[in-house]
């Protein structure tokens, strides 16, 4: 199938160019000759320091911005002198926070200060990256999110997604083109160091898995996802439109203990068979304690991880396959050995 | 009214069918075509059809059990409406014909040891169901409300379907322009026609049984006199509630109203620019997209009913009332984990029923209530009222975010119209009411065939399975009849007991 495609802008924008994300983007985005400028966006020098070895190899196409886009006088920034040939990647996002207003903040106020000059700017295409979160989960773990679902935030994050995404099919009824990609839970390259947790827990057999593990997840290997953003930002039909970017199907998440344990061993890494069986009330505590924490402003990372464990969060990406001519390519097993080899390449300890 | 009074209060058959509904009434025309002596009495009134208006409160006054407000209790309570008359549920229900899902028959047989239930068999019958229903998409327009979750599922992208009817329709007529082929118009005066009789406004109390047989009935008429009618063999029809009910009453105490399945549905009314009302008829389209779990459809939507609709939240729904015409009411069903308890208690005419939904249930019905809402904004609906209380207002999709957070099961307006499975079909041991032909266990001569004996809730609108099981089921009966004794039947048969109109 033949999918209209624009060439490359001459201006690239990328937010959040340090994040999991934004340093796969940058790789992919430097390694293309046909885009002629880069400019990026990173909250501080330390995260300036960290994408400099990839924008070196971009030399004189690059240009850094420091600040945080929950300042209008950094977006502004951003935005000078762009010109009308421009797309703008937002990858920048924040998922779990200090405090709770922090989301806030960076997902949604930031978010409407990027469309809001990116109008103003008249750029061609803004692509906007959302989550699953605004949806919630799934019914029942046959379901699956179909391409357009009723927005049914999931805590605090989901909330500020949903409104992030509000005011981006708002900028587009005000004459912005725009579209969207909703990635599910992510994994390879570049991941943060708190991401190795979910290694370690395999190892040892300590992966929690609730009431049976019969739940499915949806997920995507980062550089599907770069494929399905990169699509969105390129195919002129997407605009207005939300497009779920995942692997090529769900996992039960027995499954995805299995093969992380397969992919593991395969690295040469000892695993210990097993997982960390919990019943559904564990994961049902766990999410009303995480409500309960987030109603006060904070916020606990495990509890949160381990509340949305109990449910299914499965999405169809046929939309994205026919009005994109997304394929993703790496499956789970390829895409986590791939993940084992770069963190032991970068020196995590798994 | 009725062919038979009180001044007879002694009365026999061959077969003493109770209940006049999808299950009775084919049984009845199969059996009396068979040459059997067929006696069916029915608790409800004869109502022509056409002399009250479809969908209206009046047919719910006069051909609904308790006027259509009978509740299953739980938390939350679910209201569920029942058929009583003549025809029964056929009489008054939306008329959309499914085939028996071949799925589903597939997994009954299997999981319930149903002996030669077969799927291809049962399309046969099926095939001969659509021919004397005459079962037939509309030849011109349908109604507006039925355009639109057409419309809406279009837009999203979501399967959708027109479903037939059980109607005649001139040629190039329109939806409101089908007559119903319900049971008083075809398979009664059928069974009429072979010499079956019929008794309404007449209600059975119990049998009374002998050792593991039933020797007669106990009725009692409208007036409030009593009778007896004796019998060879009895065929209970009396729905999934009525039927599980008279057995317990009767002292049979097997598997019995242990295991009712339901659809349970909640609603919303949505209001639009033009006036797409319909009081006298219900949509035509369903949207599939989510089926078996979840089916979207229209309902009755008279003006009487938009208003208790939006009784959910009074205050904030109250001033649209005025602009019924331009407001229409549709549901979200679910198949169901939950299971009910038909209870009959001494001393009370109607069973206790209990229904307990799932957590599973419970999350389906919310999502299935937001979906829908979702459909309803992408048909152009200017204001969504769901049916909860306090629920909001929906007018664009973050309002569907409030109210997914305001929805709670326990709020909403949970009901129910199709019943079964409180008698379920089959051979296994101790999980199963009646035989796989419906002769109720350790009884030698008491049947149900109804919606009872299907052994779930089948996902889609059951009338068409129910009649396919029960024609399949009144062969089996009449042929392995015809391989015991042919006791010649009483002298009763000069009793012109058939309904006289």
């Amino acid at each position: 199938m033949s999918v209209d495609r624009w060439p490359a802008p001459s201006t690239t924008v990328v937010t959040g160019a340090a994040g999991w994300l934004g340093q796969a983007l940058l790789h992919r985005l430097v390694a293309d000759p046909a885009r002629q400028r880069i400019r990026v966006l990173v909250r501080d020098n330390t995260e300036a320091d960290a994408v400099k070895p990839v924008l070196d190899a971009a030399e004189a196409r690059s240009q850094v911005v420091v600040g945080d886009i929950a300042n209008p006088r950094t977006v502004d920034q951003l935005f000078d002198g762009v010109g009308a040939d421009c797309d703008v990647l937002h990858t920048a996002g924040v998922i779990h926070p200090q405090r709770i207003q922090h989301l806030f903040d960076v997902n949604t106020t930031g978010t409407e200060h990027m469309v809001t000059a990116a109008a103003k700017a008249g750029v061609r295409r803004f692509t906007h990256v959302s989550s699953n979160s605004p949806f919630g989960t799934n019914p029942h773990p046959d379901d699956v999110f179909r391409a357009d679902e009723p927005y049914h935030p999931y805590m605090a994050y989901g909330r500020s997604k949903m409104q992030g995404e509000l005011a981006v099919f708002a900028a587009v009824e005000g004459g912005l083109d725009a579209s969207i990609v909703r990635p599910p839970w992510f994994y390879g390259p570049f991941q943060p160091p708190r991401q190795t947790t979910f290694f370690r827990m395999v190892r040892n057999g300590k992966f929690p898995v609730i009431a049976g593990g019969h739940q499915r997840r949806s997920m995507v290997y980062v550089d599907n996802l770069v494929d399905g953003l990169l699509l969105a930002e390129l195919t002129p039909q997407a605009r207005g439109k939300g497009y779920w970017i995942a692997d090529a199907k769900p996992y039960l998440v027995t499954e995805i203990v299995d093969t992380v344990g397969r992919a593991l061993r395969d690295e040469g890494f000892s695993v210990k068979d097993g997982a960390l069986r919990l019943p559904a009330l564990a994961a049902r505590v766990a999410e009303v304690a995480d409500g309960l924490i987030q109603g006060t402003g904070r916020y606990q990372q495990q509890l949160h991880v381990l509340g949305e464990m109990g449910h299914t969060i499965a999405c169809d990406i046929a939309l994205a396959r026919v009005e994109l001519g997304y394929d993703p390519t790496v499956d789970l097993y390829e895409g986590m050995r791939r993940s084992i080899r770069w963190c032991v390449e970068n020196g995590l300890e798994l | 009214m009725s062919g038979l009074t009180a001044s007879m209060p002694r009365l026999d058959a061959e077969v003493l069918i109770i209940g006049s509904g999808a299950g009775g009434a084919t049984t009845a025309a199969l059996l009396a075509e068979a040459g059997i002596d067929v006696l069916i009495v029915e608790e409800g009134p004869w109502v022509d059809q056409g002399s009250v208006t479809p969908f209206s409160l009046e047919q719910m006054d006069q051909q609904y059990r308790a006027g259509g407000v009978t509740v299953a209790l739980g938390l939350p309570s679910i209201a569920y409406t029942e058929g009583r008359c003549a025809g029964g549920g056929t009489e008054v229900n939306s008329g959309l014909y499914f085939r028996p899902p071949v799925d589903v028959i597939e997994r009954w047989s299997a999981q319930h040891r149903i002996r030669d239930l077969d799927p291809d068999a049962l399309s046969v019958i099926a095939a001969e169901i659509e021919q004397a229903l005459t079962v037939s998409t509309v030849p011109g327009r349908t109604t507006p409300a039925s355009e639109i979750l057409r419309d809406g599922a279009a837009a999203l992208g979501w399967q959708h379907n027109e479903i037939p009817r059980w109607m005649a329709y001139p040629p190039g007529g329109d939806a409101v322009t089908g007559k119903r082929q319900s049971m008083t118009r075809t398979f009664l005066p059928r069974a009429f026609a072979a010499g079956a009789r019929m008794i309404v406004d007449c209600r059975v109390d119990r049998l009374h049984m002998a050792g593991g047989t039933g020797r007669s009935a106990a009725v009692t008429f409208a007036d409030g006199s009593t009778g007896v009618i004796t019998f060879r063999d009895v065929i209970v029809c009396g729905g999934a509630i009525q039927s599980p009910a008279l057995l317990q009453r009767s002292g049979i105490h097997g598997y019995i109203g242990r295991t009712l399945a339901v659809h349970p549905t909640v609603k919303l009314s949505a209001r639009f620019r033009d006036e797409v009302n319909v009081p006298d008829d219900v949509p035509v389209h369903q949207v599939k997209e989510f089926a078996p779990d979840l089916s979207f459809g229209g309902s009755a939507s008279h003006p009487g009913l938009v208003a208790l609709a939006l009784t959910d939240h009074w205050k904030a729904f109250s001033k649209s009332v005025v602009q019924w015409r331009q407001i229409a009411i549709y549901y979200a069903a679910i198949t169901s984990e939950g299971r009910g308890w038909v209870r009959a208690i001494p001393g009370l005419r109607d069973p206790l029923v209990t229904y307990r939904l799932s957590h599973r249930d419970r999350q389906l019905l919310r999502s299935g209530l937001a979906r829908l809402t979702l459909l309803m904004l992408e048909a152009d609906a200017e204001e969504v009222y769901p049916s909860f209380r306090g629920a909001p207002i929906v007018r664009n999709r973050a309002d569907i975010a409030s109210m997914q957070q305001a929805f709670a099961v326990s709020k909403a307006s949970v009901m129910t119209v199709h019943l079964c499975s409180s008698v379920p079909m089959g051979e296994l041991p101790g999980r199963s009411g009646a035989d796989s032909f419906g002769r109720v266990h350790g009884t030698s001569n008491v049947f149900v065939n109804d919606a009872s004996l299907l052994p779930t809730a089948p996902g889609v609108n059951p009338q068409a399975t129910v009649m396919a099981i029960a024609i399949r089921n009144a062969r089996h009966f009449i042929s392995s009849r015809s391989t015991t004794d042919t006791r010649s039947t009483t002298d009763t048969r000069n009793i012109k007991g058939h309904h006289e109109r």
